[in-house]
């Protein structure tokens, strides 16, 4: 007797903590129920599989990128060994966030080779044709179509690519149009010859406006060694006629000469400005990204859903409503059926609805809507085990066996079918988790939790309250126990 | 209460009758795998395909005024840089109105918020905290689809290595063929239903078919178990027993069913619309999953 109530006892203490815990550690609702964005970022490597190190160095990469954003309660974390999720909290535009992360920001420095300046001066040219020409096109989107207009850009464009003696072969205009201006740009890169100086000698990065226009300018921080690097590189060319490249992503940013005066030091004292017409969002951007250092591996963002506060909201009242009409509808059921065992049922239930609860706010697991139809549905597992016991206790009791026997007996015997349908489905759930995505992984939890707590509430907590309420003699008629219409059994 | 279930009499009547449905469900899935748009035994959703799927909700003083999705997609066709993406569009209202749905194929995020403004100029303004939008790139969804079918595979395999283990091998033949009618039903269901309706199945599917499995298997083997105790403790026929126990645990398959069965009704009736096909195929499996646990395993266990 002892013994027993201690267990009662015991569940009380769980029952207790659990609020405590529920009341303390708030439940951390996923961005499909509080509104917000989710990027999923795959890292790209063309041969063998991503190692742990890679991963590693491109999220140490991408988490600083965030951080330098400025974005609020943000949250980055891998996902399958060459995958990163960033979740970004409430109406924050995940469009500037996918513009920083996504570029690789590798930064070179060129020198240029000798003799070919009359080529980079009509490519400069031509560069400057075809920005004007993809602005201009932009410009007629904006203010409708007007064929004419579109028909004056295709014709530049034409005798362009007869200049460049090259020809696009996209299927749309403005598609045409990128081709053609990433094709000058590596023309102009292939002008510029390598240098030992790279993004990786910098160790800031800034942005100021410039003092003559309203455009910005990047300001670049080298290391010691970075800047006698750069001083190395701008004395071998200085007074020259060959030029100073920057290029980011193979796309020279910035074509600078230095003058005459450093040719015996080069440009010392390790910093450097690149302007290249940047306006502010651009160059806040580009700093960003020069901060947070070059990708080690290129990055595609595959997967970027976005949910509105308003909608999340709505998701959690829609998901309460059936979470609790599910709970009350199972738990008349079960009175009907059942009577008092179905009432202990009831009690078993809510403490497994706490204890869940709970274990979400210790783990923590993020609350989801596929988690939440996890949680709902177990419920029915949870239900299923006191049904076997049940059943298990009325033939005991057919069987003319005293009510302390026939739960006794009921619960030992409903044991095995109980714990094999936990197991294999417990299997699936931990199947799920292994190979799923983060949209499936938070079914498999709330599931795989539900099923091993609801062997505990169904087991242990059902029996020990039963075997209180069978402590009243009021409550120990076996009538109670039985069906309705088998009073006379 | 006792149940009195005929089962020795109507053996062939129930074995008859899964197979017209496992007929049914091949059917459907050679139809959908030879005769539709998308040549796939089941119609995938974009889970798997890639694409970019956007629910708004427009903002309007009292009835939202009609319009028809055609023009509204002519004037997007209009105001966009790419062509060839909006080849494939689809646009929806629902609700009266008020709740736009477009399918595209897959758009990066700047090309799909230039789509959400170009929509908010022609039919707004437009709610942009009851926004839904989900981008999938194609590279991911075929990853996901791999991912869903080795997980499948693998938990099924699990399954049939428990069952084997714990039960002789007769039951545990029974018990997976009970299985795999239930699996194969409710994805010949899902096959018309987008052969008929265009449902298309995402990565829940997938989720709900795994969790069919367990539930199936369950509910075999609990039956099962009472088969194996009652042959050892009673002395009837082997057939007879086999209908005892099957009527002895009907309440308890039923009533476990239904318990499960009025949550998901719920999550039907007042959930989300993203989990609505999820608790449908979720409850179909319950229903097929009981009826072979209850009729069809016991009944191949029967000796002619």
């Amino acid at each position: 007797m002892k013994r027993r109530q201690g267990w009662l006892f015991f569940i009380i203490f769980l029952l207790t903590l659990s609020v405590y815990l529920l009341i303390n550690y708030p439940l951390q609702l996923g961005l499909d129920l509080q509104g917000g964005s989710q990027l999923t970022l795959q890292i790209i490597k063309e041969e063998g599989k991503v190692t742990r190190d890679e991963l590693e160095a491109v999220n140490s990469v991408i988490d600083k990128r965030v951080n330098n954003l400025g974005v609020s309660e943000s949250n980055l974390q891998t996902l399958g060994g060459d995958q990163l999720i960033l979740e970004l909290p409430g109406e924050q535009n995940p469009l500037v966030a996918s513009r920083v992360l996504g570029k690789t920001a590798l930064l070179e420095f060129r020198t240029q080779k000798e003799g070919t300046s009359k080529d980079l001066r009509s490519l400069q040219l031509q560069r400057f044709s075809i920005k004007e020409l993809i602005e201009k096109y932009s410009f007629a989107e904006k203010n409708q179509n007007d064929d004419n207009f579109l028909k004056v850009i295709e014709d530049d464009l034409k005798d362009l690519e007869k200049e460049l003696n090259y020809s696009s072969t996209s299927n749309d205009l403005y598609g045409k149009l990128i081709e053609i201006k990433k094709y000058i740009d590596k023309e102009i890169t292939d002008l510029f010859i390598k240098t030992d100086l790279s993004g990786r000698d910098l160790i800031n990065a800034g942005r100021r406006q410039e003092q003559t226009n309203s455009n910005w300018e990047v300001l670049l921080t080298f290391s010691n060694s970075g800047g006698e690097k750069f001083a190395e590189i701008t004395k071998s060319i200085a007074g020259t006629n060959q030029l100073l490249a920057i290029i980011l992503d193979g796309e020279s940013i910035s074509e600078a000469s230095v003058g005459n005066q450093f040719a015996s030091t080069g440009i010392t004292g390790g910093s450097a400005t690149i302007s290249g017409n940047f306006s502010a969002e651009n160059a806040r951007e580009l700093e960003v990204q020069l901060k947070g250092g070059s990708l080690p591996l290129p990055i595609e963002i595959v997967e970027t859903n976005s949910i509105g506060a308003l909608l999340g909201s709505k998701n959690i009242l829609k998901s309460l409503y059936a979470a609790i009409s599910g709970l009350i509808f199972v738990g008349i059921f079960m009175i009907f059926n059942y009577r008092i065992l179905g009432f202990v049922s009831v009690l078993s239930l809510v403490l497994y609805g706490f204890f869940n609860l709970a274990i979400y706010s210790l783990i923590p697991v993020t609350l989801t809507l596929p988690g939440i139809s996890g949680l709902i549905l177990s419920i029915g597992m949870a239900v299923d085990a006191n049904i076997l016991i049940f059943e298990r206790i009325r033939e005991e009791l057919y069987d003319g066996n005293t009510l302390t026997r026939s739960i006794d007996s009921g619960f030992q015997r409903a044991n095995s079918s109980i714990v094999d349908g936990h197991i294999t489905t417990l299997l699936s759930c931990f199947v799920l988790f292994l190979l799923g995505t983060n949209f499936v992984k938070g079914f498999a939890a709330t599931l795989g939790i539900g099923v091993l707590i609801s062997l505990f509430t169904s087991l242990n907590c059902s029996k020990n309250i039963l075997r209180f309420f069978t402590t009243y003699q009021s409550l120990r008629q076996k009538n109670l126990y039985l069906p309705r219409n088998n009073f006379s059994n | 209460m006792k149940y009195n279930l005929e089962l020795i009499k109507n053996k062939r009547k129930i074995i008859g009758f899964s197979t017209v449905l496992i007929l049914l469900s091949l059917l459907g899935i050679l139809y959908s795998t030879f005769n539709t748009s998308y040549k796939k035994p089941i119609n995938l959703g974009m889970d798997f395909v890639g694409g970019n799927e956007l629910r708004i909700e427009r903002i309007c003083k009292e009835e939202c005024s009609d319009f028809s999705p055609d023009s509204v997609l002519e004037k997007l066709r209009e105001n966009s840089k790419n062509k060839n993406l909006l080849n494939n569009i689809k646009l929806q209202s629902q609700n009266n109105n008020k709740l736009i749905s477009i399918r595209t194929p897959y758009l990066s995020i700047e090309e799909s918020n230039n789509l959400i403004s170009n929509l908010d100029n022609i039919i707004g303004p437009l709610n942009y905290e009851s926004k839904d939008s989900r981008l999938i790139g194609p590279k991911l969804g075929k990853r996901l689809l791999t991912n869903c079918v080795t997980s499948l595979l693998v938990s099924l395999f699990a399954i049939s290595l428990y069952i084997t283990i714990r039960f002789d091998k007769k039951y545990a033949l029974f018990a997976l063929l009970a299985l795999f009618h239930d699996l194969l039903i409710v994805f010949g269901i899902f096959s018309w239903l987008g052969i008929i309706l265009s449902v298309e199945v995402n990565s829940l599917f997938a989720v709900s078919l795994l969790t069919i499995a367990g539930y199936s298997v369950n509910d075999t083997v609990v039956i099962f178990d009472r088969i194996r105790e009652n042959l050892k403790s009673k002395n009837e026929g082997y057939n007879e027993t086999i209908q005892l126990s099957v009527n002895e645990s009907f309440r308890r398959t039923t009533f476990t069913s239904i318990t499960t069965l009025i949550p998901l009704l719920s999550l039907i009736l007042f959930g989300s619309y993203s989990l609505f096909w999820f608790s449908l195929a979720l409850s179909l499996g319950i229903i097929v999953g009981s009826y072979s646990s209850i009729l069809l395993a016991p009944s191949l266990l029967l000796k002619d």
